[in-house]
């Protein structure tokens, strides 16, 4: 690790150097725009204290239903509560996103918009590359190729729109560019202390991040309080 | 007060066509120029401040005919085409649009020219002075009143296109020009050729208002091109259809209106029956590098069964055109319209996956759970889907009862495909017992339960024999 001293003028230079945002060292977190994640154990974990304000972002699990939207309804309430109300595009959920629920956690219901397609990849550049919506959630199927993530990325540059894609953990191994990788699992179960009516949450571990923690860490999420 | 009076009574009779002679002033020869005494500032608006633009020597060639007519209204709204042989426009408000009535003239006549035939224009302050002095090939552009008459005095009768009787009746008792039938007695007139020749006269000279019609725009576009050979490849029908998109967006811009639908016919050789493609766009479209866009990815859609030998566009209904200025900032800025995009991202998805496969999602006060959430058109507008709508998202009692549900619903609910065993329930029942009253009845337990690799589900319990367990949502 760099340790400067501001007496020498090269050092200054080198300092000024490092400020640039896709400049990180070994153990400093990335200087990234960042929005917070609305949990404070994943906020101090990911590097610049949130989620990237745009870029890619793989959420890997086990199986579908882990926690894995959970953890994004706090950013869905967020886009909702900006003026005027910014969308967000579903492509090609597992299942059917059930309205209820959403209303429940304080989501916008009019500003979600659900994309059904065989072709996922093509509809989430389109939605990242216009510009239009706040965030992108998307099940890209499997095994995405390098050269579609790239594209992927790409527009989500473009669109300065950040694009949660959710891959089976199986797919942990595939080499990725996303600037994000989280493993999502549910907490172990059977634990002396679980008893019905606590605390739900969920087990992450930053896979890939620029200077994120290392460490696995736990969320819990204050279930139906709000 | 006596004032008063008698400028109205002046007004009065310039409005309306110039009396006739009553039988005890018939012998007195009185002259048929009743606008002689009239100031100018005491006519009504419309007769006073108008200037036509006639164009005549039209062919019966209708598509000539019909372009003329479209160039004309980028000159005014105001457009006649009731004579066969001409068009009439009404273009007094837009001499400083163009800069002059002398530099209107000259580009009107420099735009029409390049469509050949033999065309002459008058511009003059009454439609049939404007119609009479071009039939005559005097190009000539007559502002003001004063000046009228002695420009149309030279003029042979024949130019007002009366009947052929009427003109031998004048040829014999010697009139053979128009000086000298505006010389003739108004009630003598009247008398031999009749009421309604006497009127055209009045109008002629602008004594009577001459109201026109207006030319109706075309409602919808429709234009058809068949390319000298067949077109094999998509490519090929976009760069061909590439004009007509163009003439689309003039026909838009012209009447300040867009569209939000356009249809494409192709015909095929023999037997393939024609292909229709339809694009719906989100919002009203009119620009044509949109549109062409959108057809290129409903063109890549679409196979095609054979090689096109024509296309046809043809709009939808046309809507008013909602302008907005753009925007200072990119879409990704800070303060950017940045809901603009979705409009065109909806359009855009829309016209490659299908319809249906995009939509958004509304709420239903229904206890059933599979009825309470609903696939609803995206609200793209300013209003959110309805005012209940909205009542309902943010009545808080609605959404603490929404608390227990799932963020993922089954699209049907599944015979719980684990044993029991091998799952916890965590909270319940909760029990939904409702509907008997329109045949789709259900009466459930529900449980919230924790599957054994981590995931939460809800599951239920049916009330009826023989319990049997369904798997519905889970928990994202």
């Amino acid at each position: 690790m760099v340790t400067p001293t501001p007496k020498e003028p090269q050092s200054r230079e080198l300092e000024a150097l490092l400020e640039h945002p896709a400049i990180w060292c070994g153990r400093s977190a990335a200087r990234v725009a960042t929005r917070s994640t609305g949990y404070a154990e994943l906020d101090a974990a990911l590097p610049g204290g949130g989620w990237p304000a745009q870029g890619l972002v793989e959420i890997l699990t086990s199986r579908s239903g882990v926690g894995e939207i959970q953890l994004l309804v706090p950013l869905l309430v967020q886009s909702g509560q900006l003026a005027p109300p910014r969308w967000a595009a579903w492509v090609a959920p597992p299942f059917e996103p059930y309205a209820p629920a959403l209303v429940a956690a304080g989501v916008p219901l009019a500003q979600q918009l659900i994309i059904r397609t065989a072709q996922p990849l093509w509809a989430i550049e389109q939605a990242l590359s216009s510009g239009g919506c706040a965030m992108v959630l998307g099940w890209p199927g499997p095994r995405p190729g390098i050269t579609a993530l790239r594209r992927l990325q790409l527009a989500a540059q473009r669109g300065g729109t950040p694009a949660f894609l959710f891959r089976p953990l199986g797919e942990a191994t595939c080499s990725s560019i996303a600037e994000l990788r989280i493993v999502c699992e549910p907490l172990p179960m059977a634990q002396p202390g679980v008893r019905p009516g606590t605390q739900p949450g969920a087990q992450l571990q930053l896979l890939k991040s620029r200077g994120g923690l290392r460490s696995p860490f736990s969320v819990h999420w204050n279930h139906g309080q709000t | 007060m006596a004032r008063r009076e008698r400028v109205a009574s002046t007004r009065r009779a310039l409005i309306r066509p110039a009396p006739l002679q009553t039988s005890q002033q018939r012998g007195r020869a009185a002259p048929l120029l009743p606008w002689s005494a009239a100031p100018t500032d005491e006519l009504p608006f419309e007769t006073a401040n108008e200037s036509w633009l006639a164009l005549c020597g039209l062919s019966d060639d209708s598509t000539t005919r019909a372009h003329i007519t479209t160039l004309a209204f980028d000159f005014s709204p105001r457009v006649n085409t009731d004579e066969p042989d001409a068009i009439l426009l009404e273009v007094r408000g837009s001499f400083r649009l163009f800069g002059g009535a002398r530099a209107l003239c000259r580009q009107f006549v420099e735009r029409t020219t390049s469509l050949g035939g033999s065309l002459s224009w008058a511009l003059a302050p009454t439609p049939l002075a404007a119609l009479a002095l071009a039939r005559a090939r005097q190009q000539v552009i007559v502002l003001s009143r004063e000046r009228l008459v002695g420009l149309l005095s030279p003029l042979p009768p024949t130019v007002l296109r009366w009947p052929e009787a009427t003109r031998q009746r004048l040829e014999s008792i010697g009139v053979r020009s128009l000086g000298d039938v505006l010389r003739l007695p108004r009630a003598g007139f009247a008398q031999r050729f009749g009421q309604a020749a006497l009127q055209s006269l009045d109008r002629l000279t602008g004594a009577a208002v001459d109201l026109r019609r207006n030319h109706r725009k075309a409602e919808r576009f429709r234009s058809r091109i068949e390319p000298s050979f067949e077109l094999q490849s998509d490519a090929l029908i976009l760069r061909h259809l590439e004009p007509v998109l163009l003439d689309l967006e003039h026909f838009l811009c012209l009447r300040q209106a867009a569209i939000e639908a356009l249809q494409l016919r192709l015909r095929h050789v023999a037997p393939h029956a024609e292909t229709h493609l339809v694009l719906r766009f989100a919002a009203p479209q009119w620009q044509a590098a949109a549109c062409r866009e959108l057809l290129a990815l409903q063109l890549a859609r679409s196979v095609l069964p054979a090689a096109v030998i024509s296309c046809e566009l043809r709009s939808g209904a046309l809507r008013p055109r909602v302008a907005c200025s753009a925007a200072l900032w990119r879409g990704s800025e800070q303060g950017a319209g940045v809901t603009a995009g979705v409009p065109a991202l909806v359009e855009r998805l829309r016209a490659r996956l299908g319809e249906e496969a995009v939509y958004g999602l509304c709420l239903v006060p229904e206890h059933r759970p599979e009825r309470a959430s609903r696939i609803a058109e995206p609200a793209l507008g300013l209003h959110v889907a309805g005012s209940d709508q909205a009542s309902l998202t943010n009545d808080i009692a609605i959404r603490r009862s929404f608390t227990r549900r799932p963020l993922w619903l089954l699209q049907q609910p599944r015979v719980l495909p684990w044993p029991l065993a091998k799952l916890q329930l965590l909270e319940g029942p909760e029990r939904i017992e409702t509907g008997w009253w329109d045949g789709a009845e259900v009466a459930r337990d529900y449980y919230i339960a924790r599957h054994r690799d981590g995931s939460r589900l809800w599951i239920y319990r049916r009330r009826a024999l023989p319990h049997e367990w369904y798997w519905h949502g889970v928990f994202g």
